[in-house]
């Protein structure tokens, strides 16, 4: 079940300390004597209640900046900080015990696990966080309903339409209440009424107070979040949501 | 995470039933294999055992070369020799007796005796052959032959029995392990290479094998079947005193050259000797079997975590600890010895009752069962480490690319 829906706040960035946050973040990747700078050296601080999105090009970085930000990835330079703790010193298990509790995942091919049915997709994040057996059908249902399938619980990914099956995922990715969400490419893979429906669901879950960060190169969907970055050849730059530049 | 590892034994039908299967004929050939080395060392030792206290004397042929020949069919001892040597002083005739061999059917699995093992003895020391066993129908010694009867008798093992019961004047049906088997009956009439016997006795079966494939007829009529009036087989020698057994064994050899006695020490030997080229065969084809379902659980594990990857990087992306995925291999690998046992079991029992037939009573040991199916499962679980730790090692960055 989504959280009591509390104001989207613009400003409670400027009143809480981040949820996450990167300090002179940088990503190269060297192959051979070809040295590739995917990420250059970046801040960027995300609060809770924050609608992020993080729009580019194909190869400008973006999705090595949220790999970093979700803890896939380390980074070869800077750090991200997880509720202003630094995760570069936390180990593999460690760092997996945050992405349980703390991020969740949506992503471009939803990956769900095929032979189990949209209810054991989210049950299966909560078996993983040791959440009582007795309890998870309960909330795994109440998460579906509340993104919109409540007729669809039984149903296994490949019965399922491209919308459903990320709506699914979007509900795992909030069954351990997480403080954000990241999102790669929620709609890229869906059509565009579809991805339309997908986002006002992101919207919604902000609205009701959840921390969205979501990388797409559809400028047009990125609009729709609160801040918006724009990334170039490993860069970031800030901009107004409603400002006219474009990808190209 | 359990119903993760359900759910793809499930949804893999044909792969994990054909794993199930061939798991299941390991512990099938591991249980068979263990239970009939069990068999026939147990057999042997009883065969031995049967035989304590008493020199046994055969011929130096060509078995005597290679080894003691148990039965000694192949030998032969001329019937003067014979008398000499039971007429030594030492010697305690009435515990001591001639015999002579012959096969009658193939023996049943190797090392053991043939099915119908033709022994010729001397009227009235039926004893020293069969040492206490008893008869489950008629007597176990020979009776004088009834009047208007031609044909001599015969004290039939239960093997025996079962051999010449399609050709007996009579049967009987007598429960077993795989059901009732026909026999042929007490008072019948069979036929042993053309001679006549009458049936006045059944060897009881919880014996050994030798005694079971017994066909006892008295000497005189053995000898006059295989036309050897003037030679035997072999003989078993019984000293006074059982102090005296050592000195009579030398001193049988030292006078008779071309005799080879051997004392019921050597032939547990010889049986330990022979029991031991059998079983590192048979350990061979055990540990062959173990081997088989350890890679077979490997190989399939292996292309399973192969054909996940992207499945388990989701797992790890969204935050499954590595002992989640290790736990969740090594349940697959669990569920196939586990459903693999319980068909293999079975199986196995089967198999034991066909090839065994009667003497499959009491050859089921729950002990062996258990064994195999613990020791293929760990050495599978074991072998399921690999690609268990493998998929620990999948990199959780996979989930988030898009190909």
């Amino acid at each position: 079940m989504l959280a009591e829906s509390s104001a989207h706040q613009r400003d409670s960035s400027e009143r809480s300390a981040p949820l996450l946050s990167a300090r002179n973040l940088g990503r190269i990747y060297r192959l051979g004597q070809q040295t590739i700078h995917a990420l250059r050296p970046l801040d960027l601080d995300i609060h809770q209640g924050d609608f992020i999105a993080i729009a580019g090009p194909s190869g400008s970085g973006k999705s090595t900046l949220l790999q970093l930000l979700g803890l896939v990835d380390s980074p070869t330079a800077g750090e991200v900080r997880v509720r202003d703790r630094p995760a570069q010193d936390l180990g593999g298990e460690q760092r997996a015990a945050l992405r349980l509790g703390t991020l969740g995942f949506v992503f471009q091919a939803f990956n769900l696990l095929q032979m189990l049915t949209a209810r054991q997709n989210v049950e299966i994040a909560l078996a993983l966080s040791g959440f009582p057996r007795r309890k998870r059908r309960k909330r795994a249902e109440e998460l579906l309903s509340a993104v919109g399938l409540a007729g669809r619980m039984e149903h296994r990914p490949l019965q399922l339409s491209g919308g459903e099956r990320q709506r699914v995922a979007i509900a795992r990715a909030l069954a351990n209440e997480p403080d954000v969400i990241l999102a790669d490419e929620p709609t890229g893979n869906l059509d565009s009424q579809t991805g339309r429906e997908i986002v006002q669901l992101l919207e919604d879950l902000n609205q009701a107070g959840q921390t969205i960060v979501m990388v797409t190169h559809n400028l047009e969907i990125a609009r729709r979040a609160s801040r918006l970055f724009l990334m170039r050849d490993g860069r970031i730059d800030e901009v107004e949501p409603g400002d006219s530049r474009t990808l190209d | 995470m359990l119903t993760l590892a359900i759910q793809q034994l499930l949804t893999k039908k044909l792969r994990s039933s054909l794993t199930v299967l061939g798991f299941a004929v390991c512990v099938n050939l591991y249980i068979v294999v263990t239970t009939v080395m069990r068999f026939i060392t147990d057999d042997l030792d009883l065969q031995v055992q049967r035989f304590t206290g008493i020199l046994f004397v055969q011929s130096r042929g060509l078995a005597g070369l290679s080894g003691i020949e148990w039965p000694p069919i192949s030998s032969t001892i001329s019937f003067a020799e014979a008398q000499a040597v039971i007429s030594q002083p030492s010697v305690d005739p009435d515990r001591s007796t001639m015999v002579s061999f012959a096969a009658l059917a193939p023996p049943p699995y190797p090392t053991a005796p043939p099915e119908a093992l033709l022994v010729g003895i001397e009227v009235g020391k039926e004893r020293v052959f069969l040492g206490g066993a008893g008869a489950i129908a008629g007597n176990a010694a020979f009776a004088a032959v009834p009047i208007g009867s031609s044909a001599p008798p015969a004290i039939l093992g239960v093997l025996a029995a079962r051999h010449f019961a399609p050709a007996a004047s009579a049967t009987t049906e007598v429960p077993s392990p795989v059901g009732p088997i026909a026999l042929a009956a007490l008072g019948s009439t069979i036929s042993v290479r053309g001679t006549k016997f009458e049936v006045q006795g059944i060897i009881e079966p919880e014996t050994n094998q030798l005694l079971r494939s017994a066909v006892l007829v008295p000497l005189e009529q053995a000898q006059s079947i295989l036309q050897t009036p003037d030679s035997i087989s072999a003989m078993l020698v019984s000293p006074r005193r059982a102090s005296d057994i050592e000195p009579l064994q030398a001193s049988i050899e030292s006078e008779h050259k071309e005799l080879m006695v051997i004392s019921d020490r050597q032939l547990a030997e010889n049986a330990r000797k022979l029991l031991d080229r059998v079983n590192q065969l048979f350990d061979v084809v055990r540990w062959t079997s173990v081997s088989v379902a350890a890679l077979l659980i490997a190989i399939v594990m292996f292309v399973s975590v192969l054909e996940r990857t992207r499945e388990l990087g989701t797992l790890r992306a969204i935050g499954a600890p590595r002992r989640s995925l290790l736990s969740l291999i090594l349940s697959e690998s669990a569920g196939f010895a586990i459903a693999g046992s319980m068909v293999g079991v079975p199986m196995s029992r089967v198999v034991i009752s066909r090839a065994l037939g009667p003497d499959a009573a009491g050859l089921r040991s729950k002990e062996i069962e258990y064994g195999a199916a613990g020791i293929l499962s760990l050495c599978s679980m074991v072998a399921a480490l690999m690609p268990a730790w493998r998929a620990v090692q999948v990199d959780p960055i996979i989930a988030l690319r898009y190909e």
